[in-house]
């Protein structure tokens, strides 16, 4: 055991070079766990509207519908044929659709309005922060996201220099020149759109909207008992010809349309491999130097009876070492900025998978670290600890 | 009793790109336990390819060298690493202090190497280095050292772990003449215990006369032997 003290003083002995490698896996963790971590936030935000949907078993829609902000508007009548499909338990109106808001100070702001089923209002937003969902039945009453009621939606402060008040449960909005009364606000999953959210019933959005012939936009149906989604999709599909998918499926389509149609998974994917050469490049060049300065030393030690297979592990210890330490910053790092962007613009989302591909992929730069040194020690004659 | 080292018609030579250099072109020799044996001779003659094969860490081309009756050259690399573990120490010109150990830790690591546990190994290392004169700087780094010290704790390093064969090449000629002195009677005093064996390759003159035999060596050939300096000088005054 003593020797592996000697192997961590050889190291830590090295100051420079040891800062060096730690910076390198740092850097290349950070890069790492942050890009991967952005893309999933990225990725996830493109489904949140259906994940904070969860109580329909069935989307129904156009079946050219590519992802979840694709609106292709249905006619009404389609509500009444999905709900006499056998299997169908209920099958209720959505819809989704961008309007414009016009703020007090006179200015319009876009914003995601989405008309909830009047008798049942399914498709609610999962928080409410303040006033609750039934609100929606007073007259005019529309719920606005957290965020945009902040953000977008806030109004100027009492001079200019003041800061901008945030919308609040009373205050009138104006959206298509129709009036709406805030009577809560919610707390909705971020969608890849960071415009508002404002929700409001089925019948007051086709008020709000502008008037055209469809503006149906899904349908959400609920499976009877007994009865399979599949097979109730299958139905569905055969007897009104539109598409109906599941939760699971509709998230795959809305993510695999935007992995396939945006530059978003290369962007991403460049950026965590250009870390990896980068850790590549940093570590295994310090490194590579580290076993080259401390060759005499090895040289030494082989001679005096460390063989290979010591030698190996004490350069395993070495690497492993700065891996951990390195990963470890740099996950810290990455981890606390997610902290911190918790409720900026900013798209995070670090599940367990990040950290563990990320520790994967310091592990593999430090064996391949480890493996391109020890063909040089294990090559390393004995006799060159006489040589000048 | 048997030889400590013992050489036969040994021949070893290096591949430089193309052509061979011989460097020992047929030895033989024997190094009885209990003695310090000096190899001296011009530069290039093969003095430190000789003492790497007498060490274990180079293997001859031709011939025999039996180190204490054990053939190194039919062992694996990992036996023959296991052989220098229990049975070699080496001393450098150069020292070869890890500079970021400390003097003790430094000559703890052959115990370490051979599975010391490492409280244990640092109690013996203090120990050897009070022999050798440093109790005093048992906590110092090599930086903090002068050459002599330096060189005493290499000495600590390659004595700790009580080897049968002590190997030092060109050991004084970094130090001053009396540093040199005190370190060669450090070797006469606490090396040369036993029936150890000591080989130590010089160019330095000035201590010639610690050696109990001298083999000169010229153009990879042990050309004579000598058993005190003046016998050296008569012959190289009758050339
Ligand atoms: N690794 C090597 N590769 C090629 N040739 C070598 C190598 N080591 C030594 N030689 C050659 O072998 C011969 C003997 O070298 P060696 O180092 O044994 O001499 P030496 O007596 O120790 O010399 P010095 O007194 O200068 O240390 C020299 O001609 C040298 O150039
Ligand atoms: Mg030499």
């Amino acid at each position: 055991m003593g020797v592996y003290v000697i192997a961590l003083k050889m190291l830590i002995g090295n100051r420079g070079k040891f800062y060096a490698m730690v910076f390198g896996v740092a850097l290349t963790s950070l890069i790492i766990t942050q890009q991967s971590s952005i893309f999933l936030g990225l990725m996830s935000r493109t489904v949140g509207f259906i994940f904070d949907t969860p109580q329909p078993d069935l989307w129904v829609m156009d079946p050219k519908v590519q992802f979840v902000d694709d609106v292709k508007p249905l006619q009404d009548t389609k509500l009444f044929q999905v709900r006499g499909v056998e299997g169908v338990e209920w099958a209720v109106p959505l819809y989704k659709g961008a309007l414009r808001a016009r703020l007090p100070n006179g200015t319009f702001q876009t914003c995601n309005v989405i008309g909830l089923d009047d008798a049942t209002l399914v498709a609610g937003p999962p928080t409410m922060i303040d006033g609750s969902l039934a609100d929606l039945r007073r007259a005019d009453g529309v719920i606005v996201d957290e965020a945009g009621a902040n953000g977008k939606l806030a109004k100027p402060g009492a001079t200019p220099t003041s800061p901008r008040v945030p919308l609040r449960v009373g205050d009138v909005l104006e959206l298509n020149d129709n009036r709406a009364v805030v009577v809560g606000i919610a707390r909705a999953t971020r969608t890849f759109q960071s415009q508002p959210v404002i929700y409001t019933t089925y019948s007051r959005a086709m008020r709000f909207a502008p008037r055209e012939r469809k503006l149906l936009s899904f349908i959400l149906a609920k499976v009877r008992s007994g009865y399979s989604s599949r097979d109730v999709a299958l139905q569905i599909n055969r007897q009104t010809g539109l598409a109906a998918y599941t939760a699971p499926q509709f998230k795959g389509l809305t993510i695999r349309y935007f992995m396939r149609n945006t530059g978003i998974p290369i962007n991403f994917g460049m950026a965590v491999g250009l870390g990896f050469l980068v850790g590549v490049a940093i570590v295994g060049q310090t490194f590579f130097s580290f076993i080259v300065d401390n060759m005499r030393y090895l040289g030494i030690l082989k001679a005096m009876g460390a063989n290979n297979r010591l030698l190996f592990h004490m350069i395993l210890l070495q690497t492993v070492l700065v891996g951990i330490v390195g990963s470890g910053l740099g996950m810290g790092i990455a981890a606390l900025t997610s902290i911190l962007a918790k409720n900026s613009e900013l798209a995070f989302y670090l599940p367990w998978q990040v950290p563990v591909v990320t520790v994967l992929a310091t592990s593999l730069i430090t064996l391949i670290t480890t493996v391109a040194s020890l063909r040089k020690v294990f090559s390393l004659e004995p006799g060159i600890v006489f040589r000048g | 009793m048997s030889a400590a080292i013992q050489c036969r018609d040994v021949t070893k030579s290096y591949a430089t790109g193309t052509t061979m250099t011989p460097a020992l072109q047929g030895i033989t020799l024997e190094i009885q336990p209990g003695e310090l044996f000096m190899l001296v001779g011009p530069s290039g003659c093969g003095k430190t390819t000789l003492i790497s094969v007498i060490a274990g860490i180079l293997s001859q081309d031709g011939g025999m060298c039996r180190i204490f009756g054990e053939d190194l050259k039919s062992m694996s690399d990992e036996e023959r690493t296991a052989f220098r573990l229990r049975n070699v120490g080496f001393v450098f010109q150069a020292y070869n202090l890890i500079p970021s150990l400390t003097a003790a830790e430094n000559v703890s690591i052959p115990l370490l190497l051979a599975g010391h546990d490492r409280n244990e190994a640092l109690i013996r290392a203090n120990e050897v280095l009070r022999h050798v004169g440093l109790g005093a700087k048992l906590e110092a780094k090599p930086a903090e050292l002068s050459g002599g010290q330096q060189q005493r704790v290499a000495i600590a390093r390659a004595l700790v772990h009580n080897p049968r064969l002590i190997v030092c090449d060109e050991p004084t000629s970094a130090l001053d003449h009396t540093t040199g002195g005190e370190i060669m009677a450090l070797f006469r005093r606490e090396v040369l215990k036993g029936d150890r064996a000591l080989v130590i390759v010089t160019h330095d003159s000035r201590i010639f006369h610690y050696a109990d035999r001298i083999g000169v060596m010229d153009d990879g050939r042990v050309v004579r032997i000598a058993h005190s300096p003046d016998e050296l000088e008569l012959e190289t005054s009758k050339d």
